[in-house]
């Protein structure tokens, strides 16, 4: 009886629609919503803009566009997103880009560029020590910390600008925005190429009953792959980008198959689901709990120096707000508030619908006013199909778990 | 408080029954029965034990009576006319009460005030209104207690006391008490069974559900056994015994392997706990355990068990002492124990031992991420989730596939998850904080032969049991633990249940 395993004596070799099916969950509602809206919205702003008469909506220079504009939020999500996942909270990011940016104007002709680069890092690290300490050391909660924090950085911006903007003469922070690096059409179409082929060979490897079943991963592989396979060919002109999108990309892809293929991602998640659990298994949980926080801070000093050399000056107000629609967009991708679940590239897909709403505003002349009203219904409503299709899903998982039920019974009357 | 035994209850005229369920059958969307024809009926002034396996379908069959579920054919009759309670709420006003293994009660709010909380009659809350009427309910379960306390400061076994009561306020012609003494000490066990006997004798129809069958055996007056969602045996108080409802419960099992204690060798010391003592733990504790050897460790409730193997984890700050496994001096956190070949199995499986949401196999490889994973901390996914077809295979885990959430198993089988969590990896000690709680009888055999296994593979194990009789057929040696202290130690061949309870309680 011992070696009995239910469920697979009978399929050695699942059927391919049994792999698709499973594949096929990623694609319900409440874990792809962000692609749907995203899809959607594109759609009706391709059509409003076509019928009221406006440039073409999906041009390579609007695209170019939004990329540019989102680039520096959407990194800030990612990292919104890995917080997010350990269970914790951070709402100082934008203060302390703030600072970061603050920190770099006010040094660089003095210090030169690579010191005031290295000093405005070190200075978001430092925050996020600080909001790492206080959280898991002190035990404080982590929303109150960093609603301080918030506070306080934008304070300290606030003291070092003496309430008003500074301007660097160096030239350096402009010059590493605005570096635009091109990849060529062909390293793109053999991108989207190897892409596909490793959906291939996961579609294949899928077939054994005791490999993983196919997932999100499978569906993002294909979906990237046609869409990098499309613009190489399509639209090779939008392979050329400025660093910050270029480093988006990196930082996104980075983040999420860190999370998803090493230990420490593992971890993460464990860490963020049952932090008891994961420290009676050995893991450390305050290096997992802290590590995001100074992550965090360190990547919003970079969004800090990002901003800095897009105007070469900042004002003590630069930013505000922004941590509230990084939060939003990790929220419109499906990451749990209450940590151990969420997709940095969900997380970042969010950050695209949030601009894509703004820059369609302004496209069709609706005014901003308008913006953030649909904005927060758009959150709102998210969230609500998030919560209302995963209870329904759970009331399905009732029925699912039956056949358990019955394979015990079996096990019994052996 | 004194149960009075069910002998002293026969009714001479049972009356006519408060709930008959009629042929029952319930079939679940995707087609799996849950119950297969289920007929019973629940009298006035009856404790009527039922018991199972975990998915025997008792569940579903108190759902039903709860109102919680419908079922799919068969009849309901309430008070002898014909019944179709839709939701829980329908079933309470006609007149059905359930107490839960944990009821939720409200820790800021006093007793009074849960009891009566969703009650109160009127909108305005008069508690001097209802001291009376709170008196007479705890008379009837010979229950004292101070009205005014707050819930939150009361023990777990006065909040299920709490529970009850509250249950009884609605005034119900049957309650339903789904395995009440389930999560609470032995010591307050003796109350709730008392309840039970009142409140039947009081004339309400009662449904006792439990897992431990000396208790079915000490206060029912009836007895049904359920298993594959079928009633395989009923008995009363005369035909009562033990082996009957074992054997009932897991069919033609062999359930022996409890009973059969098998010789084996015992080695040099693994485990040396030498003056330990962490933040909660009372007192200073010397200890050693052997290759081989398996020490249990008994003490009441409160008595630092936990805090014990928690202390010797690393779980807890370490005030003083030293662990000391297989030569190797351990400093105290969960990472250095583990990497020292230490396993902790705590004792609340979902919320310690396992992430309730994931998978088998992403829970089997929590605890070892470096053997399972290639260079550069890549994980090998591949190896993880052979290791856990391979613990599926090993320890007899019944899931759908490994690919099922832990939250979606019973109690044994995610039990024999978080053992598979260690076992591949764990050399030296391992430490188990009631291993057993929760676990059906055939669960229970199961792992009981898997710790003696590891045992017989040079493990040495410290083990944490509540149930004695269980301890005493497990252990080579058995540790009293008294107000964090270790009063007295016995072989556990020289020492009987009776004997041990005595020492725990302080009495020898």
């Amino acid at each position: 009886m011992i070696n009995q395993k239910p469920g697979h004596d009978d399929v050695a070799v699942l059927s391919i629609a049994s792999r698709l099916r499973s594949a096929a969950t990623s694609l319900r509602p409440q874990r792809a919503g962000v692609v749907y809206a995203l899809t959607l919205l594109v759609v009706i702003l391709v059509i409003t803009t076509a019928v009221v008469g406006q440039p073409a909506y999906l041009s390579s220079t609007n695209i170019s566009n939004i990329l540019g504009q989102l680039a520096p939020d959407a990194i800030l999500a990612v990292f919104m997103t890995v917080v997010l996942i350990s269970g914790n909270f951070d709402l100082s990011v934008a203060s302390v880009a703030a600072l970061a940016a603050a920190t770099a104007l006010e040094t660089i002709d003095t210090l030169g560029p690579v010191p005031a680069i290295l000093l405005a890092l070190a200075v978001g690290a430092v925050v996020g020590f600080a909001n790492a300490i206080l959280v898991q050391k002190v035990g404080v909660n982590a929303f109150i910390v960093t609603l301080g924090a918030m506070t306080a950085v934008r304070g300290v911006v606030l003291i070092v600008l003496n309430g008003e903007s500074v301007t660097a003469k160096s030239r350096s922070l402009v010059n590493i925005d605005s570096l635009v690096l091109s990849v060529p059409f062909w390293v793109g179409a053999l991108a989207g190429i190897g892409l596909l082929a490793l959906a291939f060979v996961r579609f294949r490897q899928a077939r054994r009953a005791s490999a993983l079943p196919l997932d999100g991963f499978f569906v993002a592989l294909i979906i990237a792959g046609v869409l990098v396979l499309v613009v190489s060919f399509v639209a090779p002109e939008l392979l050329t980008q400025p660093l910050p999108v270029w480093l988006m990309v990196f930082v996104t892809l980075a983040a999420s198959l860190g999370l998803r293929f090493l230990v420490p991602g593992r971890k993460l998640y464990a860490v963020g689901s049952n932090p008891e659990a994961a420290r009676l298994s050995g893991i450390n949980v305050n290096l997992y709990k802290m590590a995001p926080f100074v992550l965090s801070g360190i990547a919003a000093a970079a969004v800090g120096l990002i901003y800095a050399g897009r105007f070469n000056s900042v004002d003590p107000n630069a930013l505000t707000g922004t941590e509230l629609t990084v939060i939003a967009a990790a929220i419109l991708g499906g990451t749990s508030l209450f940590g151990g679940a969420g997709y940095v590239g969900k997380s970042v897909l969010g950050t695209v619908v949030l601009f894509t709403l703004s820059n369609g505003f302004n496209m069709l002349n609706l005014g901003s006013n308008y913006q953030y009203v649909v904005q927060g219904v758009v959150l709102i409503a998210a969230s609500a199909v998030y919560t209302v299709a995963s209870r329904s899903r759970r009331r399905q998982k009732v029925a699912d778990l039956a056949p358990a039920t019955v394979v015990t019974s079996a096990k019994e009357t052996e | 408080m004194v149960v009075v035994p069910p002998s002293a209850h026969h009714h001479d005229t049972p009356g006519s029954p408060t709930l008959e369920i009629r042929n029952i059958t319930k079939t679940y969307p995707g087609g799996t029965q849950a119950l297969r024809g289920v007929t019973l009926s629940l009298r006035p002034g009856v404790v009527h034990g039922l018991v199972g396996a975990n998915g025997a379908g008792k569940s579903t069959l108190i759902k039903i009576i709860a109102g919680a579920e419908r079922p799919t054919t068969g009849e309901l009759r309430w008070l002898g006319t014909s019944t179709d309670w839709r939701r829980p709420a329908d079933a309470q006003s006609a007149g059905v009460a359930v107490v839960h293994q944990q009821s939720p009660v409200v820790p800021a709010l006093s007793v009074l005030e849960n009891v009566y909380l969703g009650n109160e009659a009127t909108g305005l809350w008069r508690p001097q209104d209802r001291i009376a009427e709170f008196a007479a309910l705890c008379a009837r379960v010979a229950f004292v207690i101070d009205p005014h306390t707050i819930v939150a400061e009361l023990s777990v076994g006065d909040r299920q006391m709490v529970s009850i009561l509250r249950a009884l306020a609605q005034n119900p012609a049957l309650i339903l008490l789904d395995e009440p003494t389930a999560s609470i000490s032995p010591a307050e066990r003796a109350g709730v069974l008392g309840a039970a006997r009142s409140l039947a004798a009081s004339g309400v129809a009662v449904v006792f559900v439990s897992h431990f069958l000396n208790e079915i055996m000490q206060i029912c007056d009836e007895v049904s056994v359920l298993r594959d969602g079928q009633l395989v045996d009923e008995f009363d108080a005369a035909g009562m015994s033990v082996e009957r409802m074992v054997s009932g419960i897991v069919g033609n099992r062999l359930h022996a392997v409890e009973a059969f204690k098998p010789a084996h060798a015992i080695g040099e010391v693994v485990l040396d706990v030498r003056g330990l003592r962490s933040t909660s733990m009372g007192s200073v504790v010397d200890l050693e355990v052997r290759r081989g050897e398996i020490v249990g460790i008994a003490g009441l409730l409160g008595s630092g068990r936990t805090s014990l193997l928690k202390a010797i984890f690393g779980a807890d700050r370490r005030v003083s002492g030293e662990v000391i496994v297989n030569g190797e001096s351990i400093s105290a956190s969960p990472e250095r124990a583990v990497a020292g070949g230490v396993a902790f199995v705590p004792e609340d499986r979902l919320s310690q031992g396992l992430i309730a949401d994931w998978e088998i196999w992403r829970n089997t490889a929590l605890a070892d991420s470096r053997e399972l994973s290639r260079r550069f901390g890549l994980i090998d996914i591949a190896k993880e989730r052979a290791l856990a077809t391979r613990a599926q295979n090993d320890l007899g885990i019944v899931a759908p596939s490994i690919d099922a959430a832990v939250k979606d198993l019973s109690g044994g089988n995610a039990q024999k998850v978080v053992f598979a969590k260690w076992i591949y990896k764990t050399h030296h000690v391992l430490l188990l904080d009631e291993p057993t709680a929760g676990v059906d009888v055939a669960g229970k055999a199961d792992l009981i032969k898997l710790i003696r296994d590891l045992a017989a593979r040079g493990i040495g194990v410290l083990v944490v049991l509540s149930e004695f009789e269980e301890l005493l057929s497990l252990v080579d040696r058995v540790v009293v633990l008294r107000h964090g202290a270790i009063e007295a130690e016995f072989r556990a061949d020289d020492v009987s249940v009776a004997e041990l309870t005595a020492s725990v309680g302080g009495l020898a």
